[in-house]
């Protein structure tokens, strides 16, 4: 089942076309990543599934519904630019996010705790949230945006401002939500996050889809691989254009590009006969690559 | 519903529990209570005060039945008010006001009385004094050396003073009140002031709390919660609970005020007589329980109207100083009806006021004045009614679809095409 459907969406600012014609599906269970350039119009797709505004043509629809507020409280949100009322005490913020997503305030406390102990704010629970590092409301944040147990979460940037253990923290969190059947949308430009964690991506640059589909397929797809070798020797190989792409000297190795249809295998044969290598390895494309590859097309 | 009733409820709840509200609350009925005491408390405070004038008398005849008339004055402790003597040395009139001069300068002499030799024919004397913005004193300095010359023309001319006096009587009035359990006697004052207190507690509120709203939308917006909250709620339900919210903050405020008030009229005079023995009576006037009624009425729907204005202020802006260009929408109207509320108030009839008191943007203070004057029939508070509830109807949906867009916008504040452009588009 798809849990989200967008069917040639448009939405624009004036001259701006944030969102222009963009189609896009996540399936159910998956974590999906929404990815793109600052300005690509991934905060303004967000908005629209979130029937926060609302398309200029197009269709959305949701847990196999067409859009509308109802759904809402089927959906968690946790925004790039975070809010909380800084005055208000830890625990009533959480109760109070959750009344909004129509869960009542007797039922919502012990769930809280729950969250509060699992992400390790439990001892501060009775604080004002002004007195919380910007890591620990970032966490909090992340509460209010899953204590209705939504069936499709949104999280944009969701590690932005956390350190290595707590990115790590919310990762786990993340995996068992995704094991409990919960869908993610996760909103990012850190490529190497993404990688680690979508099942499938969507690369949006000025509001239109450029890649879409099962991360392994785009890799396959859109990379290219490269060779990360370290040696001794004159390597003259490395300039001969019908092997060689390109390549970049790091001193330690180098990275090679090899040139088209040409497979690593030949390029370790050459290399043999000139230099003593150390260390060959053909690595996979990364998701960094095609993303600039892909925007700067 | 109950999202709409939870971000009452936190609304509410935050706000009452600050300070700030404590200190506002706590502050106006001393503010009241001030007005109410303080006039009781100066008598008392200047019971024993006595004045003390130097005469300097060109007539030669003045001075004596001066004197015996000032001290028939007498201060709240029964002394004689004023002290009067005669400057008596040779010295020129000039000379005289610049010796005395120094004396007032030093504090030991309160005022001089010039009467010039030509007093009897151009009825002109002078008075020096530090203070003269005292008119209390002026005014009984006037009319005392006043009827002293008026008595030595009358003798001159061989009238009976007494008679003359008793047939020039001043005949003074007696104001009563009409209200529901019939006349009551109230000086014109008090029912004045009265009047004045209340508009200007309503003009207060309705400032106020228009502005507490604009500044809590604001605040949400900066600090990013209506991101969160939008993507739960519908603009409209949030902006109604943040106004609904406030608005009940404003509620509780003015109920402990009217609890207050009728503490006062029940308890004050008992408390105050307990240190000010000599006070009999309390300025408080009397005080129609619908009176209480219509504020309320009227501060609700004005406070609707006014804070959804200022709710889509608020949303379109980035910052309280950004929001000063806009918010004469707001401050203008409620400024113009407080001032048209002396008008309304002397003519509270006429077909101006009338006309006036009907416009929602005037309505909450100036048909509440007319009520106050009880000059506003009720076919016509009723009318008023209906169009303050057609125009706050009117707002909503106007600042509702200005809120909805304004919310989500972060930069350039709109100029009226845009603003225009917000309210047509669905």
């Amino acid at each position: 089942m798809t849990a989200v459907q967008l069917s040639g969406v448009h939405k624009s600012y004036g001259d701006v076309h944030a969102v222009n014609d963009l189609d896009l599906v996540v399936t159910e269970g998956q974590v999906f990543g929404l990815l793109g350039p600052n300005g690509a119009g991934k905060t303004t797709a967000i908005r629209m599934i979130m029937d926060i505004i609302k398309p200029d043509s197009g269709s959305i629809s949701i847990l196999g519904q067409p859009n509308s507020g109802r759904l809402q409280d089927q959906v968690g949100y946790l925004p790039e630019e975070r809010g909380l009322y800084k005055k208000m005490v830890v625990l009533e913020a959480i109760v109070f996010f959750a009344e909004l997503k129509g869960i009542s305030n007797k039922k919502s406390p012990p769930k809280a705790i729950e969250w509060l102990t699992r992400l390790e704010l439990d001892k501060w629970k009775d604080h004002k949230i002004e007195e919380l590092s910007k890591g620990m409301q970032q966490k909090l944040q992340f509460i209010c945006s899953v204590i209705h147990q939504p069936r499709l979460l949104i999280l944009d940037e969701p590690f932005s401002g956390l350190d290595p253990i707590n990115t790590n923290l919310l990762k786990d969190v993340m995996m068992e939500l995704k094991e409990n059947g919960v869908t993610l949308i996760l909103s990012t430009h850190l490529m190497e996050q993404a990688e680690k964690l979508c099942d499938s991506i969507c690369l949006i640059n000025n509001g239109k889809s450029v890649i879409q589909g099962q991360l392994a397929d785009v890799k396959r797809k859109f990379g290219i691989n490269r060779i990360k070798m370290r040696y001794d020797g004159d390597a003259a190989f490395l300039d001969d254009k019908s092997l060689v792409a390109g390549f970049d000297d790091y001193g330690q190795y180098v990275e090679i590009v090899p040139a088209e249809k040409v497979k690593p295998q030949l390029i370790l044969e050459r290399a043999i006969r000139q230099v003593t290598i150390s260390h060959f390895e053909i690595s996979e494309p990364s998701l960094n690559e095609i993303f600039i590859n892909a925007v700067k097309n | 519903m109950n999202k709409l009733f939870a971000i009452i409820k936190r609304e509410y709840l935050q706000r009452v529990k600050t300070k700030g509200f404590l200190i506002g609350t706590l502050l106006m009925p001393i503010f009241i209570l001030g007005i109410s005491f303080l006039p009781a408390l100066m008598m008392r405070s200047n019971l024993g005060e006595s004045i003390r004038l130097v005469v300097i008398d060109e007539t030669g005849q003045l001075f004596e039945p001066l004197e015996a008339a000032f001290s028939e004055i007498k201060n709240g402790k029964g002394d004689a008010k004023y002290q009067l003597s005669q400057l008596k040395s040779g010295e020129s009139l000039e000379q005289g006001i610049v010796s005395l001069g120094q004396k007032v300068n030093a504090g030991e002499l309160d005022g001089i009385l010039v009467l010039p030799r030509a007093i009897l024919e151009n009825n002109q004397f002078q008075y020096h004094t530090k203070n003269i913005g005292n008119f209390e004193i002026i005014q009984t300095v006037e009319r005392t050396v006043s009827g002293v010359v008026r008595s030595l023309r009358l003798n001159e001319s061989g009238l009976d003073v007494e008679l003359v006096k008793k047939l020039n009587n001043w005949v003074s009035v007696k104001t009563f009140k009409i209200g529901e359990s019939g006349s009551q006697e109230q000086r014109a004052e008090i029912s004045f002031l009265f009047s004045m207190i209340m508009g200007l507690l309503l003009y207060m509120m309705l400032i106020l709390y228009g502005q507490f709203v604009m500044r809590a939308v604001i605040e949400d917006k900066n600090s990013r919660v209506v991101e969160v909250i939008l993507s739960s709620v519908k603009p409209f339900q949030y902006m109604a609970g943040k106004v609904i919210g406030i608005g009940a903050t404003g509620l509780t405020q003015f109920l402990i005020w009217v609890a207050t008030a009728v503490l006062i009229s029940m308890y004050g005079l008992v408390f105050v007589k307990s240190f000010a023995p000599e006070v009999s009576q309390l300025v408080l006037p009397q005080v129609s329980p619908w009176i209480y009624v219509a504020f309320l009425a009227f501060f609700l729907l004005g406070y609707l109207f006014y804070a959804t204005l200022s709710a889509s202020i608020g949303s379109m802006v980035n910052s309280e100083s950004e929001a000063q260009s806009y918010q004469w929408v707001v401050m203008m109207p409620i400024i113009l009806a407080f001032f048209f509320m002396f008008a309304v108030n002397n003519s509270p009839n006429s077909l101006l006021a009338v006309i006036l008191s009907l416009i929602p943007f005037f309505a909450p203070i100036l048909m509440f004045s007319r009520i106050l004057a009880e000059a506003a029939p009720l076919w016509q508070i009723l009318i008023s009614f209906v169009i303050m509830i057609l125009s706050i109807w009117g707002s909503l949906w106007v600042c509702g679809r200005i809120f909805r867009v304004g919310i989500l916008m972060y930069g350039k504040k709109p100029n009226l095409p845009e603003i225009v452009k917000w309210i047509k588009y669905s």
